[in-house]
Order: C-alpha cells, then structure tokens, then sequence
C-alpha cells in the first residue's frame, strides 16, 4: 500500500455562526487508501469533507491537496484538482438518461450540437474501465437508488477524479447492495490507485472497508488508527467518549403466543398522497408483550400502514383493529383515546412543533387532564412546568432547559422529547417509527432501553425501521414487507441480514403467506 | 430564556420607536417646523386634556380589538386580512336590527344587536376559513377579495333598499332609537360605555389565547397543522373557530361605531380601522399583551398628530412616517438582532481558538 501523502489538512478550523464545526483539525490522507471518518451527527464530518471540496471556506487552517495549498475554495476548484463527492442525496437529473447525466456540465458536442453517441460511448467506457454496471440508456428516474448512486459515481469519475468523498453512501441501500457497493470502491482503490474518503456512522462498514479511520468527536480529530488496530466497541466509545454497550438488553421472556392481539390488520390498502395504491392486502397481529419489527426499504408502505394505524390516513380497504375495536374512520385523537402512543418518522414535521419550547412539546395531548387543567379549560402553568422538569429528567432531555425552543434541539435530544411525551401517555400499544433515524449512539442507547423497558411492562410494540441493526436488536419477531404486502415472517435469530434482505427486495417465503 | 427574548425584543422595540421619532424630529426641522413645538403639541393633543385622552383611549379600544382579533386568527395559523369587510357587515347588521327594535326596551335591544354584528362578522369570516380548511385555499386572497365584497354590499344597501327616507343626512340607514346609544362618558369626546365592553372582550381574548386549553391547542395548530393533528387535536376545527371568533370582534367594533357615534349606518363607519389594527398586532407579534399596550400608544399618535396639524400646522402625515419607520424597523429587527448574535458567537469562537493556540 502506498503511503505517500495526498491530502493533508494541518490546523483547519470551521466557524460557522454560533458553532465551531471543526476545530484545530490536523490529518494526512493516503494516496490509495480507504479511509472512513466517522463520529455522532453534528461532530464536524460533513463540514471537514465539504471544506475539501470546496464548499466550505475555512476560517482559519490549510488544506493540501497532493502537494499543493488551496488558496481558493471552491467546488471547481476541487474538481480541477481531482476531489470527487458523492453526497448523501443525489445530484442527478430524473428526467435525463444515465449518460446525459455522466456527461452533464461537459457535454460532447458535434458542431454546435449535442453529441447523443459520443455519450453513450463515453458512459460505456467509464462503465468497462470501471466495472460499475449500469446501461447507458435508462432514464435515471427508472433505476434503482443503488444504480443512481452508481451513476453520481461515475459522473466525478468522468470529471477525472481520483480522491472520492462519498458521505454516508450506505444509508439508502440495502445490504446486498451495500455489499456490491464495498466490492467496487475495493476494485477501483486496487486497481485505479483511488483515494476514497468514506463518510460514515455504521461502525461494522468501518471495520469492513476501510484501511484507516478517523474519529471525530464535537469539532475536533481525537484518534486516527489502523482499522486494524481496532474494533466496533472501542470506536464507539471513541465517538462518544465513554464505554457505550451497545451490547445485551436486558429482555424477560415472554409467552406471547396465548396474549390478547393488541393490533390486528386484515387485507389492508392504503392510498399514498398521490392516491396510488402504497399498502395493498396486508394482514399482522401484534401482541402484547412483544416489539414486531418492519423491515423494508423505505417507500414500500411502511409510512402510509404506520398513518393509517394511526389515524393519520384513511384507509381504503380491510379493518384495522386495536383493543378490539375497528378505527374506521377515526381520527388521530380518536385512535389515541383507544390507547395507542406514536413516534412518527419524521420528527421534525410531524412530531414537534419547532416553535414551541420543551414544556409546551412535553404537555401536548395531556393539557385537558384535571392535574394540567381546571375545567379542562385553565391552565395551571405551575403543574405543567412542574411536570415537564420531571419528564425532561427522567427521560435525559440534556443540553436544555424547559423553556428552550424545541428547533434549536439537536436531533438526539428532540427524538428524546417525542419518546418522552409519547411514552409517558403509559399506552399499552406503541407504534414507533424510525426511533433513532439521525440520532447519536449516546440517545440511540438510551432509545433503545426505553422500548425495550416497554416491551418488558407488557406493551404492543410496532417498530418500523430502515435500520437493520435496530431491528435485529429490538424485535421479537420481524416482517419483512415489499411494495405494500408482507414478504416473510422471521425472528431475528433465525435469519441473517444478508438473506432477510432477500425478502425485503420482492423474494417471497415459500411456506408461509 | 422566554423572558430573555421578549426582553430583547422590548429593547427591540424601544430602539425603533426612539429611532422613528428621532428621524420624524429630523423631518420637521428640515420642514421649517420646530421638533420640540410639534412633539410637545402632539403629546398635549394626545393627552393634555380630559377630552383629548378620553379620544386617544376610544381610538386605542379600536386598534386594540382589532388587533387582537389579527391576533386569535393568526393564533390558529390563519392570517385574517378581511377584518374590514367583517367589520362593515357587523355595523350594517347591527344598523337594520337597532332600526327594527325601535321602541324596545334597550336592555334587551342592545344585546340582540351586539350578536347580530358578531354574528354577521363572524359568518364573513366563516366563508375564508372553511375555504381554507376545507380546499387550502390561501386566505389571504379570499379575504382582501372579501373586503371589498362586502364594503360596496353596505354601500349598495344604504344607497340603495336601505336608505334613510330622513331628509339632509348623508346616505345611510335608518337610525336607531336614541336610548340604544352607548353614553359618553366625557362630553363632546368619541369615549362611550362601549369602552367597558371593548375592556371585557380584550380580557376575554387574552385569557383565551394565553391561559386556557384552547388557546395551547390553537398556538400548537398555528405553529404546526401536522403535529397538532398527530397530537389529536381537531387542528381544522380550531382553525375555523378562531377565524369565526376574528370575524365576530370585527363586527363587535362595527357594532360600536355605530352604537357609539353615528346611530346609524353610513358608508363612512371605519377608515381602515381593521388594517391599523393589523399593523399593531403584526408589529406585536400577535401577543394579546402587547397589542393593549401598542394602541395605547398608537392612539395617542393618531389624535396627537391630528392636534399637531391643526395647532402647528405639521402635516399629520408626520405620524404615518413615524408608524411606517416603527414598522420598518421591526419588521427587520429579526434579521439584525440574528445578525448580532452571530456575530457575537464569532467573536467569542475566534477568542476561544486564540486561547487554545496560546496553551
């Protein structure tokens, strides 16, 4: 492995108005290696790369790339030197064919028009040379994410890149392709002699890809390692600066088999917003006692089955049943009264209102309750904030008095408020979504514990989640669930994640239905 | 932390009041007028007599339920710009019932026409809201378009089927009974009883708005629609009461222009009153508090400024400076005191990093 130095960052700091994303970070990146960056959201990642790229000008610092200062900051200017970066959400035209995409920005021309061919030739090339499969000629609305991040590759390829930044290029994927994903960056450092900076918080694709790794931790670089030298539990604690266990659970065995159905859904079709069809004929049980994981690739029906449960959305066909009553036509307020709790998806749009402080996001759903209101009518504010301080300690809702505005939260600590309200309703059926989407380890743990405690208490727990990792953690039993129906039924010990993924992608079980 | 911020806004707003007056000095000298001669006539039309406070009291008691009503709409996420065409509709209400009840005993005439104006003003506002509920339609069109719907309805009625038959009045209705009048309180000022009721509807508001389960339930629904309905409440049905209730305060100040002052309708019942409330409100943002204490002061602008042209000679258009600074200043207030603040962080970040080099 070469070891000549390619990219050099020495004393680079990033201020942005009331943050100091990067401070003092000092790093030498290898010609023709992997090196993954990882750290909690918010620990400067992001910043470091986009300031290698040209984004970002930092306030104070100097970046090298191969020998040479950057004096001017700017995307251009990295690309001329060869920086590529694939980000998180693509850049890509939906409309335009695969190799319109690649050559966009320096288009072949024939005369003074567009040269469709020389295109096409030129994506078949970039193709062989790279072994990167993709057809030329699919329109990139048609192809799968995996294949549209296939092609944001092989654009900063065209571009005659040779360091690759690619942030977070996991977390769309499925593990299979995750897989295809990690055998072409092997392919192309081994045989292209690329550099390839790997933005990342899964720890087990660390220990998988990468040759070194660098921790960052609130701004600042505080270790660089060989992968070799160390493994997922002593990265994680270098992340959050303590031991995590991200280990065993405590978990009581239950019967579940003989429990009341908390939940039961038959033959159920939901219709997205644009009215097509995005749940179509699926039938569950939950019991008490139990956390059911939904395993799924995102878009599959997950976030319409989860509203429909919920109140949130009409559904068109089938009955949902919870407690032993049908929700037909009930609204959000109505499906709670029968005992359910909900941590949505998306917490920003749906589970807090950002304007509004701590206590106010605390209180929502119990302000009519005799202890918070007299006559269900006057608030009495010193209960209320009485009660709040309570829960904001006992859930660990850090970094923020009672009177902070929920926005200025960082995600961990806004997840926390919506667990904190929602589990503190003492529901007996909790329908979870995304627990710890964009959320640091430290809360992830303690997410993790709450539900579990839940479980424990004798809860329904419905848990839906792109997070594999999560789901093998948390679930009693799993269902897989593709295009709107359920594909499979497992329990996490029976099944392994390469092959549940299987199931996730349209593979049905053959003995069950 | 709240108070922190409403501290600074206060000091916000002290600024651009200072600032606007110090700019309408600058004006008026550059005008060939002496500052300190107008301003301290405006302050002696404002409030250096009985009359002229009583007159500054009845224009703040107008701005401010007119403001509040901005304000429980807005409260709820509904930005209500059709007050004025609410208000008419309320004076015209309240006109043909007064008219009818002639003859009446007053304790039962009175309130009959006080829910006919609340009831024509609030249904006004009914039609924008379920609009926006129901379809999403943006109520802000819906409304402005309403205001003039309904202003040349009124001038149609009382030029038109309702005119008076009386002879050497202006168009207008029929008048109603004299016992029904609200009774000045000082002579020869605008100030009627209809202050005490005005009084009662502003405590009415602000108790909704800021201590009761409703007025959590709107502010939530005003801040996000989404969450509000996850949450369980009835977002969409808040909504429209709110608006409803903003359109009922708008007729209730129509109600008492008429009942107070013109004892029937005439076309000229409201210049723009709902639109100076709005500013009062939109400068306050929306906080009931705020909105009682800001037409206090704008009134005493309004009928000070009015003194001012009429003793000084300084054309009254002074204070439309004035206001209009005040507006301007604080509708960029955000930005500048964001601007501050990082600029503040900067300078204490840089501070840090100097520190960290030097150990």
């Amino acid at each position: 492995m070469a070891s000549e130095t390619i990219v050099s960052f020495q004393h680079v700091s990033m201020q942005f108005p009331g943050v100091l994303a990067n401070h003092d970070v000092s790093l030498d990146i290898r010609k023709g290696e992997v090196f993954a960056l990882v750290g909690e959201n918010g620990a400067g990642k992001s910043t470091l790369m986009n300031i290698l790229y040209g984004m970002n000008t930092p306030t104070s610092g100097k970046v090298f790339i191969k020998d040479q200062e950057m004096k001017s900051f700017s995307p251009s200017e990295a690309i001329s030197r060869g920086v590529g970066m694939v980000h998180q959400h693509f850049m890509l035209v939906p409309s335009f064919t695969v190799a319109q995409n690649i050559v966009l920005g320096r288009e072949p021309k024939k005369s003074a028009l567009y040269d469709f061919r020389k295109a096409k030739a030129i994506t078949e090339n970039l193709v062989e040379e790279y072994g990167l499969q993709v057809n030329a000629m699919d329109k990139v609305a048609d192809i799968s994410v995996g294949l549209q991040q296939r092609v944001e590759i092989l654009k900063t390829l065209h571009r005659g890149a040779d360091i690759l930044i690619l942030d977070e290029p996991t977390a769309v994927l499925t593990p299979q392709e995750t897989e295809e994903l990690f055998s072409v960056i092997r392919r192309i450092v081994q045989e292209k002699q690329m550099t390839i900076i790997i933005i990342t918080h899964k720890l087990y694709e660390v220990m998988a890809i990468s040759d070194r790794v660098g921790v960052m931790r609130g701004g600042k670089l505080v270790a660089v390692e060989n992968t070799a030298d160390v493994n997922e539990r002593i990265l994680a604690s270098m992340m959050v600066g303590r031991d995590v266990l991200l280990g065993q659970l405590d978990r009581n065995d239950p019967d579940v088999t003989d429990n009341e159905p908390a939940i039961v859904i038959d033959d159920l079709h939901v219709a997205d917003t644009r009215g097509l069809p995005a749940v179509r004929g699926l039938n569950l049980t939950l019991h008490r006692g139990e956390i059911l994981g939904i395993a799924g690739i995102e878009g599959n029906g997950q976030s319409e089955l989860i509203e429909a449960i919920t109140g949130m959305r009409g559904y068109t066909k089938g009955s949902v049943t919870i407690n032993g009553k049908s929700i037909a036509g009930m609204n959000a307020g109505q499906v709670r009264a029968l005992g359910v709790a909900h941590v949505p998806e998306d917490r920003l749009a749906t589970g807090v209102s950002p304007a509004a402080d701590v206590t106010d996001n605390l209180i929502v759903g119990k302000e009519k309750l005799p202890r918070f209101s007299l006559f269900k009518t006057h608030l009495k504010k010193r209960a209320i904030r009485q009660y709040a301080r309570e829960i904001s300690e006992k859930f660990d809702i850090r970094g923020a008095g009672i009177d902070t505005t929920v926005g200025s939260l960082s995600g961990g600590n806004m997840q926390k408020v919506v667990v904190a309200r929602e589990f503190s309703f003492e529901t007996p059926v909790l329908v979870i979504s995304q627990p710890t989407r964009g959320v640091d380890i430290g809360a992830m743990e303690a997410i993790h514990q709450l539900i579990m405690d839940k479980r424990n208490a004798g809860c329904a727990i419905l848990l839906v989640s792109a997070d594999l990792d999560e789901l093998y953690r948390l679930s009693d039993r799993l269902l897989t669930i593709y295009e709107g129906r359920i594909t499979g039924e497992f329990t996490p010990e029976t099944i392994a994640k390469t092959e549940i993924s299987y199931y996730m992608t349209g593979g049905q079980k053959e003995a069950e239905a | 932390m709240k108070n922190k911020n409403n501290l600074s806004y206060l000091l916000s707003l002290f600024i651009a009041v200072s600032a606007a007056f110090i700019l309408g000095g600058v004006i008026m000298a550059v005008s060939g007028h002496d500052p300190i001669e107008g301003y301290t006539l405006m302050f002696q039309g404002a409030l250096g007599t009985q009359r002229a406070s009583a007159n500054t009291l009845a224009k703040a008691a107008t701005l401010c339920l007119t403001g509040l009503a901005t304000a429980i709409a807005a409260h709820a996420g509904i930005f209500n710009v059709g007050g004025e065409g609410q208000l008419y509709l309320g004076a015209m209400a309240s006109a043909i019932v007064g008219a009818r009840l002639t003859g009446v005993s007053p304790w039962i005439a009175v309130p009959l026409c006080l829910l006919a104006a609340m009831l024509a003003g609030g249904l006004y506002a009914w039609i924008p809201g379920m609009l926006k509920v129901k379809m999403k339609v943006n109520e802000v069109i819906t409304t402005i378009m309403l205001n003039s719907a309904a202003i040349y309805f009124c001038s149609f009625l009382a030029n038109g089927p309702l005119k008076t038959a009386e002879k050497g009045v202006s168009a207008g209705t029929d008048s109603i009974d004299p016992a029904f009048m609200f009774d000045r309180i000082v002579r020869r000022s605008s100030l009627t009883e209809s202050i005490f009721l005005a009084a009662v509807f502003a405590l009415f508001v602000w108790y909704l708005m800021k201590k009761s389960s409703t007025g959590f339930q709107m502010k939530l629904t005003g801040q996000n629609e989404r969450f509000a309905k996850y949450s369980g409440i009835k977002a969409g049905r808040l909504a429209l009461w709110s608006m409803v209730a903003s359109g009922a305060i708008c007729g209730l100040v129509g109600m008492f222009e008429i009942f107070g002052l013109h004892g029937r309708f005439i076309e000229s019942v409201s210049s723009e009153f709902y639109f100076d409330g709005m500013l009062v409100a939109m400068i306050m943002r929306y906080n009931p508090v705020g909105i009682i204490l800001m037409s206090l002061f704008f009134g005493a602008m309004e009928i000070g400024g009015a003194a001012m042209e009429l003793n000084a000679n300084i054309p009254s258009s002074l204070i439309v400076i004035i206001q209009s600074i005040i507006i301007f200043f604080m509708a960029a207030e955000q930005g500048i005191t964001a601007a501050i603040k990082a600029r503040r962080a900067n300078r204490k970040a840089a501070r840090e990093l100097q520190k960290g080099d030097a150990a």
